[in-house]
């Protein structure tokens, strides 16, 4: 594959992940959008380090805790949803989350639980 | 001595940290425990490691200067930062201590507490892309694991924590591609190495900052995406919102503050949509933000409201920079003069606000009516502390120095409509304190006033806290009046 197919394929990724984060109506939607742009720039890092740099070893660097951290965070995340809720709360957490969600309440008024 | 004197040197600026470090290993000794006195005792510890970090972070740079390494970086700034962030935890460990010394998970939340401090001074110091980019994760991690310990007990709250925090998430992953896409323009590893390179304005570069600048506006939660933070700080504990205004929210100034010098690169090249994104943003922040806090009656959310509205200030801050109105010096000033204003209101005022819900239990405004009569005292105490808030008319004297210099017509469109946003953000900023101060200073409807209790820790933070209004407000007007203190030398316009 050359170098312009690759990016190509990646902006598309990209674009997908922040479709998905716009329009996912659940958490983990939402968790898999992100994943999406990680993986992006993943392969922005491999791909530059791969045809620009003949595998410099930055780029490892930088991924390997970057990716670490990243996924820890999520883990922890994921793993805080499936403990604290039980499972009604989760379907209702499934059926209606939005991560972009804006309401009235968030600009005027009271915020009605 | 010599010993000690090679060893400090050695370490340098690391002090700080290994203190933290050695307390938090020591803590970890007694996570289990529940008794009162380790509490107190865990207690004591933290507050004075946190002293000690304090007064090494300011010894050590007074004594061996600035330093430099491939990782990191400590200079003025950086020490000014720290001093913040350990203040910040300092007081933070007093909400902590009132509102959750009961708690089983106690131990836990303390060692978390010192962790997420630690990970934030990291942050500051960190000049590599790496480092920066681990520390921001760690610390958001930790901020999260602090905020669910601290809610543990309260229902249906998690699904507010979740949303709350898959925003920083987003920070992450947009920063992660953001530095992606820097490696992509030549091999750089800091911020500093692209404003020296003939790359700077590589579109990837640019497309970079824009990705950074997009998660950092997530990150504050700024408007339209302010949902999940007023949400969080409206149902969490009632120390969650000390932890996210204390400590979340300027740390966050002081990453953006990483790449600042990029920013105002492209800022100082006339960039107009730069320009008019930052007016537009300041707009939003300044006017949402106090309408929003004016139509609501729940305290948490006054202030939620309002604290964003201040960041709509630090905005408008760097919109007089892209316009021309105040010069690079006077903006560093201001942002710091900013965050200490922040700082020092929202401690002071939450402290007293949430001891009253806390007596109360009830979190609307009503909750405040006849305070100021009953208790005299804490009255004048949130009257100076709303002087506080009167910080922002410092922004008038650049513009009349610019008025008098070029003339009203020949201020410019976009330096008009700044002017016409500081007059309305000063407006409304006035009516939000007016309507506390009338409901404080109101008398309470007969039987419907609960006496509020305040304890002796409270009122010495609240005087404390006030007078360091009064002498802050005091050193201000002898800036304008351009009286010479003697000991200080001090200007409040930073000319």
């Amino acid at each position: 594959m050359s170098f312009s197919m690759i990016i190509y394929f990646n902006l598309l990724i990209l674009l997908i992940g922040i479709f998905g984060m716009i329009y996912s109506r659940d958490i983990i939607s939402a968790i898999v959008s992100l994943q999406l742009v990680v993986i992006s720039g993943l392969m922005n890092f491999l791909v530059f380090s791969h045809f620009l740099y003949r595998y410099s070893l930055w780029d490892r660097m930088f991924i390997i805790p970057g990716v670490t951290v990243i996924y820890l965070v999520m883990f922890c995340l994921i793993y805080y949803l499936y403990l604290n809720k039980d499972k009604l709360d989760r379907q209702e957490l499934y059926r209606d989350f939005r991560l972009f969600k804006i309401t009235k309440s968030d600009w005027w008024g009271e915020d009605i639980i | 001595m010599s010993f000690l004197i090679q060893l400090s040197e050695k370490v340098n600026p690391f002090q700080s940290l290994i203190i933290l470090a050695a307390v938090f290993f020591v803590l970890s000794f007694f996570v289990l425990s529940r008794s009162r006195a380790v509490k107190n005792f865990l207690v004591a510890l933290v507050s004075v490691s946190l002293i000690v970090a304090f007064y090494l972070n300011i010894y050590c740079y007074i004594s061996m200067g600035s330093f430099s390494s491939f990782l990191i970086f400590m200079g003025d700034l950086q020490v000014i930062e720290i001093g913040i962030v350990i203040f910040s935890a300092l007081n933070l460990l007093y909400f902590i201590y009132i509102y959750h010394a009961d708690n089983e998970n106690f131990s836990k939340i303390l060692i978390i507490f010192l962790f997420s401090i630690i990970s934030a001074i990291f942050l500051i110091l960190s000049k590599n892309f790496l480092l920066i980019f681990t520390s921001i994760s760690v610390f958001i991690l930790a901020i999260f694991q602090l905020v669910s310990v601290m809610n543990s007990g309260i229902d249906k709250i998690s699904l507010n924590i979740l949303e709350y925090f898959l925003r920083p998430v987003l920070t992450i992953v947009l920063f992660f591609l953001g530095f992606s896409l820097l490696y992509g323009v030549i091999d750089f590893k800091d911020f500093n190495q692209i404003l020296q390179s003939e790359y700077i304005t590589n579109p990837l570069i640019v497309l970079a900052l824009v990705i950074f600048g997009a998660a950092l506006y997530m990150y504050f939660f700024l408007f339209p995406f302010q949902g999940p933070y007023l949400r969080l700080i409206k149902r969490g504990s009632l120390s969650t919102g000390s932890l996210i205004w204390f400590l979340y929210f300027p740390v966050g100034f002081f990453t953006l503050m990483k790449p600042g010098e990029l920013y105002i690169f492209f800022i100082e090249k006339d960039n107009l949509f730069l320009s008019i994104f930052l007016i537009a943003i300041t707009y939003l922040c300044i006017l949402a933000g106090s309408i929003g806090a004016f139509k609501t009656n729940n305290l948490r959310r006054i202030m939620s409201f309002m604290f964003l509205f201040f960041v709509g200030i630090y905005l408008l801050n760097i919109s007089m920079y892209s316009t021309g109105i105040i010069d690079i010096s006077s903006m560093v000033l201001f942002s710091f003069v900013n965050i200490f204003i922040m700082l020092l209101s929202f401690m002071s005022m939450s402290a007293i606000f949430f001891n009253v819900e806390k007596n109360t239990g009830i979190g609307s405004i009503d909750s405040i009516r006849g305070l100021g009569r009953n208790n005299r005292y804490m009255g004048i105490n949130l009257v100076v502390i709303f002087l506080s808030w009167l910080g922002p008319l410092y922004y008038i004297e650049p513009f009349i120095k610019y008025i008098v210099k070029s003339g009203f017509p020949g201020m410019g469109v976009d330096n008009i409509i700044l002017l016409i946003a500081m007059v309305a953000g000063c407006v409304f900023l006035l009516v939000n304190i007016l309507r506390i101060l009338i409901s404080v200073f109101k008398k309470a409807e007969p039987g419907t006033y609960k006496k509020i209790l305040f304890s002796w820790s409270l009122y010495a933070y609240v005087t404390f806290f006030s007078l360091v209004i009064i002498i802050s407000l005091a050193m201000g007007l002898l800036g304008i009046l351009n009286v010479d203190i003697a000991f200080l030398d001090f200007n409040i316009s930073g000319t």
